[in-house]
């Protein structure tokens, strides 16, 4: 069976319903009154950029694309933790 | 021979079904996150975004890669990795909103302005007078 057949016109297809999702969180990234939405609106899209990553490896047929996925999500909780902390104590020191 | 090709058939219309339920899912949330009026609410938009929107596709592309006949012997590798980021938002997006809310909430760093119902001051007040 042909998958990549398959793949060549699913993939832009859903592709394209993630970028309209892409625009409407990053129109809350400009737009957002307070840190917290931004922080929420950028935790999103690294999330949603993981799929996106995870997709195009799919539609180029390489497996080196898909371990950056990993690190974006990972990456999300970080920045989430950092910024709580930063938003309840004013410093990022070590205590 | 014809078992294999069923299953690869079988494993790539579900991944399919997976990945298109979760853009629409990613969708919804990108709406709520213009249209809702309050940060508090906007968490609500955010984990329907991370859960449904992002760990669903995530193994849904983990199905699709395991029938895919582009990546020769590595498919098993991007299915793991692929379950590994799901199960890894499945854990840390709840967690890291729930930080974050808590921070906004302590802090006032974003209005509580149009507030139906908050339980948790009444807590907060009670366990402080207690």
């Amino acid at each position: 069976m042909n998958t990549a057949h398959v793949l060549s016109w699913f993939v832009p297809a859903v592709t394209s319903i993630f970028l309209a999702a892409f625009t409407l969180y990053i129109v809350r990234v400009v737009r957002g009154p307070t840190l917290p939405d931004i922080v929420l609106a950028i935790d999103c899209l690294s999330y949603d950029l993981a799929v996106f990553v995870a997709l195009m490896s799919l539609y180029y047929g390489t497996p080196f694309l898909v371990i950056g996925a990993l690190l974006l999500s990972l990456w999300a909780f970080i920045f989430d933790v950092f910024v709580s902390k930063y938003l309840v104590r004013r410093d990022l020191g070590g205590g | 021979m014809v078992v294999n090709a069923v299953v690869d058939q079988v494993l790539l219309y579900v991944g399919m079904a997976l990945v298109t339920v979760g853009a629409v899912y990613d969708l919804i949330a990108g709406v709520g996150m213009i249209r809702f009026p309050n940060f508090f609410v906007r968490l609500h938009a955010a984990t329907i975004g991370a859960v449904g929107g992002a760990a669903l596709p995530l193994v849904g592309v983990a199905l699709i890669a395991l029938a895919s006949d582009q990546l020769g012997p590595y498919r098993f590798g991007v299915c793991a990795v692929c379950l590994l980021t799901a199960a890894a938002i499945l854990i840390t997006a709840p967690t890291g909103s729930h930080i974050l809310a808590y921070a906004a909430y302590k802090t006032h760093a974003s209005p509580r302005k149009p507030c139906v119902h908050d339980a948790l001051r009444k807590f907060l007040e009670e366990g402080e007078g207690g």
